[in-house]
């Protein structure tokens, strides 16, 4: 059985994630995946990111009042899309939903509101009572070049654990032949800010190209027993947006830094003709980590990020990417020990003459003028 | 090592200072005597009070020691109130009721600030639109010899979203007030003297901090005069550290954010003397599930920090540190029995000895808010007793202002009915009871108060070198490091609550099976004021149409080039709402990347 993916956030203007945060970790000891949005979310965002997602419910957690409100927008929006089937809203909001505000939000469609004093167990019970048979079926080619559709054929991809679908579940091949999308590949440690610099790279994409151009994010977290935690969204700014499509794995039990279906996933995102870009990011991996194959690269182009304290020169000898890379990152280059790092990383690639691209970043600072610089390597 | 890791051996080393001077007073007879001597002093200058039945009591009790070994380890260690390092109080005579005419010895010291007098309550406050607040403030302080307002915003507010953004019609007025312009500032302090001694303000805002703040100033400008500036008294929270390791209501990146913040206070220190521009917080940092020794050493490294920053840009500690003030939460944990104390003193070493800060730098002016996160729905009339202990234990640490909870809150912005009582709770402690009005220093000093206080000296010290080994604070934020320490405490904190190893009464004991839900009546904005604010938003927007557009080209050109952000805000919210100008701000320096 596949573990229940369920998308949980804080409403917008509510910066309150102390009780989220608790029971998002609750739930994942519990073998559910949780994508997490974070908090000053608006509802559009939401409703998004659950249809990218493909999550049969979103978990609110809301205490800044306006919550019947807020509720209500999800619903609309979420009617608007024919959603089959449709996803369930579940929340809570300590005492400041009185059960006379949940029977209103009952009669608009909310699932299940939690009051002051659940247990968290009684929550986890709830969840997977009400949530582990859904049945996700194809979506009708009606829906073709929708997100939903896209985000469905992922879904069964996931389920069939990467095996080649059914004649049935094919996508049509598109009338755009010459549209291929370029796929990119970041990797490196955890904490080294791949999120941060895929988020940038969105928006430099977003302000330099057409409106009717797209990007795709795949996106890697490991799995924690048979939950996880996929919080990569909760980081991004830029990537909330109508032109990015995105969908975080959990990689299943896989090692090596993809999930079992990753190939396939991309497959679906690559012939559906939808994207100029595909950002492919793995889960933070080790020194002999080589996600992206070697020979047969699943990506056009293989980024290593790493941070300037790897721990000494002779750790780099260690890392395999060092080999495979097409250009390796310094992120984080404002840190001590960036320089030597640069010049240890030079020293390390010179002998593979390959003549791989090396750069400093420093992601988390607005115009970044490296994060300029690796925009125009990749995609220029 | 960072200016963190210089306050950690400052302290260190004032530890030894005062075993110095407690052996030396014991074995050096002539500096022995000259403590003798100077105990004598301060014990003829402490006046009486005559309390209601007639009893005669000194203005300040000092702890019953002759031995100058003992003496000196007071002076030094504690301090008399109002003297380094402040463990004992940051004034003389705070919650004293005036001397009777009849007191003998030197009058002075209860003279020495004016602050001494006014009564610490301030209560926090904001619902709606800004003429319920305003409303409601008047409400609350009509008993009050000074008017001391605190001011709640609502969600949008505090993003600096407009009233008329997409998807945030719901939470408009909610939980705080909503402002959107200058003109709705002036609504929500009207019929207030601001520019009068007795009136003092507070905003409780930190990302958008610096233009709601030019609103405020361009507000009372309006009304009393463009030399208000200097008179204008009360406090605004802009910490945003705190932000970005707890409560998550940043809108800028850190650095421009620092930036727009020591702008701020760079000018205040300047043009507005009485003005605190930055409250250095820990409450929403306890209030998400930091222990209590968490609390201190996060706001006071925070507090350091930026001291820190501020210095770097050459600003001077002598300017600015008399104008820092800071917030802590206080609840039942027995920590809190001596928790403020503690940071007062800490902060007292380090600005004295690391950033050479006069006395006025020295001293922590705190406001203390009783704690939210022990309220609960279940069997909530408790809230009353709970926030009662917590404004003992707050008076206790001699704060200098007080808000205390209503018991309501778990539900719903708190009702008129609660709000008076949580106000009343604090003035049947002050002025009701004996306890803190007739004598400074009656609870203080007992063995356990003691051993807490330096058992929570050394467990600050020790987060202090946890950080300092990170970098820095800024460094251990890169980390993540305060705010995953902050939220494995939350956790373990609920964990606790839900294994029953920590009681918490009516909801994991004692609890009353008839009761089911409370019936309280729940404060919401209707949907008629939350369309009002969208049209008065709109109305300025198109009023000040062509203005607009010139000025926010203009706060671009000096965020670019490197000036005054603030100052150039007091002009442009003349014609510009916190929306726009968050917007354009967010176009220039970029947003803040939400850390989980």
């Amino acid at each position: 059985m596949h573990p229940i993916r369920i998308l949980t956030a804080v409403p917008i203007c509510d910066g309150h994630d102390s009780a989220i945060n608790t029971i998002n970790l609750e739930f994942i000891h519990h073998g559910i995946e949780v994508i997490y949005l974070g908090y000053h979310r608006s509802a559009k965002d939401i409703v998004r990111a659950a249809i990218q997602e493909d999550v049969v419910a979103i978990g609110l957690s809301t205490y800044n009042g306006g919550h019947i409100e807020f509720f209500d927008e999800l619903v609309d929006r979420l009617e608007k899309h024919r959603l089959a089937p449709p996803i369930k809203l579940f929340g809570g909001g300590g005492g400041t939903i009185t059960h006379e505000d949940a029977e209103i939000m009952y009669a608009r469609g909310v699932d299940r509101i939690f009051f002051a004093g659940t247990p968290l167990e009684e929550m986890v019970k709830y969840l997977k009572a009400a949530y582990c048979d859904v049945i996700q079926s194809p979506y009708d080619f009606a829906f073709v070049g929708s997100d939903q559709f896209l985000a469905r054929q992922i879904t069964l991809a996931e389920s069939r654990n990467g095996c080649v679908p059914e004649a049935s579940e094919t996508v049509p091949t598109s009338n755009n032949p010459d549209r291929t999308a370029k796929v990119i590949g970041l990797t490196g440690p955890g904490g080294v800010g791949k999120t941060t610099l895929i988020d940038e790279l969105v928006l430099r994409f977003l302000r330099s190209h057409p409106e009717d151009q797209r990007v795709a994010i795949l996106s890697h977290d490991p799995s924690i027993g048979s939950g996880a935690l996929l919080g990569d969204r909760a980081t991004m700014i830029y990537s909330q947006n109508d032109r990015v499509f995105m969908r975080s794995v959990a990689t299943r039990g896989m090692m090596g830094g993809l999930s079992v279906s990753t190939s396939q996933s991309l497959k679906i995102l690559i012939e559906s003709n939808l994207f100029e870009i595909i950002f492919l990011e793995t889960v933070g991996t080790g020194q002999e980590a080589i996600p992206f194959g070697n020979e047969e690269s699943l990506v056009d182009k293989a980024v290593l990020v790493m941070p300037p304290d790897y721990g000494g020169r002779l750790q780099l000898q260690k890392i395999a990417m060092f080999d495979v890379a097409d250009v390796i990152v310094v992120n984080k280059s404002d840190l001590r020990g960036a320089r030597t790092a640069l010049a240890e990383i030079e020293s390390r690639i010179r002998t593979n003459r390959k003549g791989q691209g090396l750069l400093r970043t420093q992601a988390n600072r607005h115009r970044d003028a490296g994060v300029d610089e690796l925009f125009e390597l990749l995609l220029g | 090592m960072t200016s963190l890791g210089q306050v950690i051996f400052a302290a260190e080393n004032y530890r030894r200072f005062v075993s110095e001077q407690v052996l030396k007073a014991r074995t050096d007879a002539e500096f022995g005597e000259k403590v003798l001597q100077r105990w004598r002093e301060e014990k003829a200058k402490i006046g009486v009070t005559i309390t209601p039945t007639g009893l005669p009591l000194p203005r300040l009790a000092l702890p019953d020691v002759d031995e100058p070994g003992e003496i000196a380890r007071f002076l030094c260690a504690e301090g008399l109130p109002g003297e380094f390092p402040f463990l004992t109080a940051a004034y003389p005579e705070q919650y004293l009721e005036p001397a009777a005419t009849a007191s003998k010895g030197n009058g002075n010291r209860q003279n020495e600030d004016t602050r001494v007098s006014e009564e610490p309550t301030r209560l926090f406050a904001g619902f709606g639109l800004a003429e319920d607040t305003n409303a409601r403030f008047h409400y609350l302080s009509r008993n009050q010899r000074s008017k001391r307002l605190s001011t709640a915003f609502d969600g949008p507010t505090l993003y600096g979203v407009g009233a008329g953004a997409d998807g945030v019609f719901g939470k408009i007025g909610e939980g705080g007030v909503a402002i959107d312009t200058v003109e709705d500032m002036e609504r929500l302090y009207a019929g207030f003297e601001l520019d009068q001694p007795d009136v003092s303000v507070s905003m409780t805002i930190s990302g958008p901090a610096p233009i709601l703040m030019a609103m405020y100033l361009a507000a009372a400008k309006r009304r009393f005069g463009p030399d208000v500036g200097p008179k204008l008294r009360g406090t605004v929270q802009a910490d945003v550290l705190k932000e970005v390791q707890a409560q998550n209501e940043l809108i800028f990146p850190i650095e421009p954010s620092l930036r727009f913040l020591a702008d701020m206070v760079d000018y205040c220190s300047g043009e507005m003397s009485r003005w605190y521009p930055i409250s250095i917080s820990g409450y929403h940092i306890a209030e998400a599930g930091a222990t209590p020794v968490q609390q201190a050493a996060y706001t006071l490294s925070n507090g350091f920090a930026y001291v820190d920053y501020f210095r770097n840009r050459g600003m001077e500690v002598n300017v600015f540190g008399p104008r820092l003030s800071f917030f802590l939460d206080c609840g039942l944990d027995v920590e809190y029995l001596a928790l403020a104390r503690v940071c007062r003193k800490i902060w007292a070493i380090g600005m004295r000895d690391v950033f050479a800060g006069d006395k006025r730098a020295q001293i922590l002016k705190l406001h203390t808010q009783t704690s939210g996160r022990s309220l609960i729905a279940a069997d909530w009339r408790n809230n009353l007793t709970r926030t009662a202990l917590e404004l003992m234990l707050a008076c206790m640490n001699a704060t200098n202002s007080c808000h205390s909870n209503s018991a309501d809150e778990p539900f719903t912005t708190p009702s008129a009915e609660y709000a008076r009582y949580a106000a009343h709770a604090q003035a049947i402690l002050l002025e009701e009871s004996g306890l803190f009005k007739h004598m400074m220093n009656t609870l203080p000093g007992s063995p356990g108060m003691k051993v807490i206080g330096n058992a929570v000296e050394e467990a600050i010290l020790e987060e202090f070198r946890e950080i300092e080994q990170q970098g820095g604070v800024i460094g251990a934020i890169e980390r993540r490091y305060q705010r995953s320490q902050i939220q494995a405490s939350g956790h373990k904190l609920e964990r606790q609550i839900y294994d029953g190893v920590r009681p918490v009464i009516g909801l994991n004991r004692y609890k009353d099976p008839a009761e089911d839900w409370p019936e309280v009546s729940m404060s919401r904005t209707p949907k008629e004021k939350k369309q009002l604010q969208q049209e008065r938003l709109h109305a300025f927007e198109k009023r000040h149409a062509k203005e607009s557009e010139r000025c926010l080209d203009r706060l671009s050109n000096v965020v670019e080039s490197g000036g005054n952000v603030f100052e150039e805000l007091t002009l442009t919210v003349e014609h510009c709402s916190l929306g726009q100008i968050t917007e354009r701000l967010c176009e220039i320096v970029g947003k803040f990347r939400p850390m989980v």
